[in-house]
């Protein structure tokens, strides 16, 4: 791919300037709420994009254009159905739970409710799952600048570690959220200009579109068959819209973590439920590539004569390589460099919404509490520092491994998905019903993980696996409670359905301590 | 050929339309004060009710003409 002088100055420029802007936050970190809640101060506007900053990243941008290359507009029921859904619900449910507690951590609410084990089986696997994560996005971001720049590999995962790195370790959570909007906002204004750009080489919107319904009428559906392998109907509403998207946006400690470091409960809510509007619109930005390679990513074969012959097959052998291809024979330079800014953008405010949220599971979950319970704010911050430096250093030398054993990625993720249903099931059964017992938590959970594990066994698919691993959990969850004694009243104050919102008293000794 | 099978492509949208309604309804049913609660002011675009209600209506559109 040829690299014209332009892009490379915007990419260095964008690298430049985000390091700078986020060393900017440090001088306001002086405490661990600080550290890991940017001294709950942040307004309902930085929330939203910092959540849809964290939630897309570059593998989303390759991944659904390859998928919208296959299937078409099915692709975008990921953004659409397995997101807008959940995300009303985790506004206008289980974040003012979350926030109303003063909680750092969704398995600090969990301890809360049902008990320690609950705690820590939540942490450790969430933790291993951010840090596994990390190596895989510094091998993608030194790939992206070692495939388009040329630099050396190396020297691309290093240049990536101490940009992210620096600012996170020094500014916390404030400068990571508030680099997450600068960088969802290149996002849109790279994937916008794609789209643009695509629709005018159609000849407009409507052009594009009826040329599509007429060569592939069957990607502009939004459902599939039960046949299909990856995207099957039942499957995408009830294990995607159903439970894996909720348990995503309730429960996934980099998403929510933003939201408790709100500076009121209403910007908590709103941070979130603002964020679906934006989230409306990804599919622009990572679906619309994909249609445009279908469209346009054909051979076309000069023959004697009048006519030109179309080849039945796409330029294009690999479905992850619709959105580069877009890129190389689309774009022109400058807008070529954006783009790649965009992906750069993508990739960097994961890793620091990432390294961030391991950092503050490890140091509140398990640093304090098995290693050293009563120690200063001053260490624990520190620890947090420490922590996320020492990520930023696994994540380097982990790098490579994981491009040389991708089965670890897989295997990461396969654990996490065993963890999803049951997570949601033991979360929602707590805030909802207070006669959920701790046993009838830790045994819903432990439970359900070992449901889902045999249905894996089963090869079952993942979507399915997941709606019965959460029905699993939550008929566990139930019988053992009613074998079990309830939890007393004042446990669960301010924690449930029962003793928050129907209790008045309760919402005020909350609000105190809120305020205080 | 299992009972799914049978079942035809076009109630994939009317069981999502049905899950829309059943969420606009739950959203509907949240109380007013609960919705507000840390609002410096109580103005009608505050009320996240509203949010909800846009972000739902947009979906069932899409899914319409999807």
């Amino acid at each position: 791919m040829p690299v014209y002088f332009i892009d490379t100055i915007i990419i260095i420029f964008y690298m430049g300037a985000i390091l700078i802007f986020g060393l900017h936050f440090r001088k306001y970190v002086s405490s661990t709420e600080d550290f890991f809640l940017a001294g709950k101060m942040l307004p309902w506007w930085v929330i939203s994009f910092s959540i849809i900053g964290t939630n897309i990243g570059a593998y989303d941008y390759m991944g659904a254009s390859g998928g919208a290359f296959r299937f078409g507009i099915a692709q975008a029921n990921y953004e659409w159905l397995g997101a807008i859904p959940a995300m009303i619900v985790s506004a206008l449910l289980v974040i003012p739970y979350l926030w109303r507690n003063g909680v750092y951590t969704v398995p600090e609410y969990l301890g809360k409710r049902y008990q320690a084990s609950v705690r820590t089986i939540e942490a450790v696997i969430y933790g291993l799952f951010l840090v596994a994560l990390l190596g895989i996005f510094f091998w993608a971001s030194g790939l992206m600048l070692h495939t388009y720049l040329g630099w050396p590999l190396k020297l691309s995962i290093m240049i990536t570690a101490v940009i992210v790195g620096v600012y996170t370790i020094t500014g916390g959570l404030a400068a990571v959220a508030v680099t997450d909007v600068v960088q969802c906002g290149v996002m849109f204004v790279g994937g916008i200009s794609v789209a643009f750009i695509g629709f005018w080489k159609a000849g407009g919107v409507k052009e594009f579109f009826v040329m599509l319904s007429s060569t592939h009428p069957q990607h502009l559906k939004v459902f599939l068959p039960l046949d299909n392998p990856q995207l099957p109907w039942l499957g995408m509403i009830f294990g995607l819209g159903l439970v894996l998207s909720p348990a995503w946006w309730c429960a996934n400690q980099s998403i929510i973590q933003r939201t408790l470091g709100a500076r009121s409960e209403w910007d908590a809510k709103a941070g979130m439920l603002f964020a679906a509007f934006p989230k409306i619109m990804v599919p622009i930005l990572v679906v619309l590539p994909g249609l445009f390679a279908l469209m346009f990513a054909y051979s076309w074969i000069e023959l004697p004569g009048p006519f030109k012959w179309v080849l039945p097959f796409p330029a294009i052998s690999n479905p992850d390589q619709a959105l580069p291809w877009v890129i190389k024979n689309l774009l022109p330079p400058g807008l070529a460099g954006l783009v790649f800014v965009a992906f750069i953008a993508a990739l960097h405010s994961s890793v620091d919404s990432t390294l961030n949220s391991a950092s503050t599971l490890w140091t509140r979950d398990i640093y304090q509490r098995y290693i050293r319970r009563k120690a200063s704010d001053r260490h624990y911050l520190l620890v947090g520092r420490i922590l996320t430096g020492c990520f930023v250093i696994f994540g380097v030398i982990f790098a490579p491994v994981t491009a040389k054993f991708p089965g670890i990625y897989v295997a990461m993720q396969n654990l996490l998905s065993f963890f999803q249903g049951p997570t949601l099931a033991t979360l929602l059964l707590g805030i909802l019903w207070w006669r959920s017992t701790k046993w009838g938590g830790f045994f819903g959970l432990t439970g359900g993980v070992a449901s889902a594990v045999v249905m894996f066994l089963f090869k079952m698919n993942f979507l399915y696996v997941a709606w019965w691993s959460f029905v699993a959990s939550a008929l566990i969850n139930v019988i053992v409670s009613f074998f079990t004694s309830p939890e007393k009243p004042e446990k669960l104050r301010g924690l449930v359905y029962r003793f928050l919102e129907r209790d008045e008293k309760a919402q005020k000794i909350l609000r105190q301590k809120v305020e205080g | 050929m299992n009972f799914f099978d049978r079942i035809p492509l076009f109630s994939a949208k009317i069981i999502t339309a049905f899950l829309y309604l059943l969420l606009a309804f739950w959203v509907l049913k949240r109380p007013k004060s609960f919705i507000l609660e840390g609002a410096p002011t109580k103005k009608r675009w505050r009320d996240l009710r509203l949010w909800a209600f846009i972000l739902i209506g947009i979906q069932l559109a899409l899914y319409f003409i999807f």
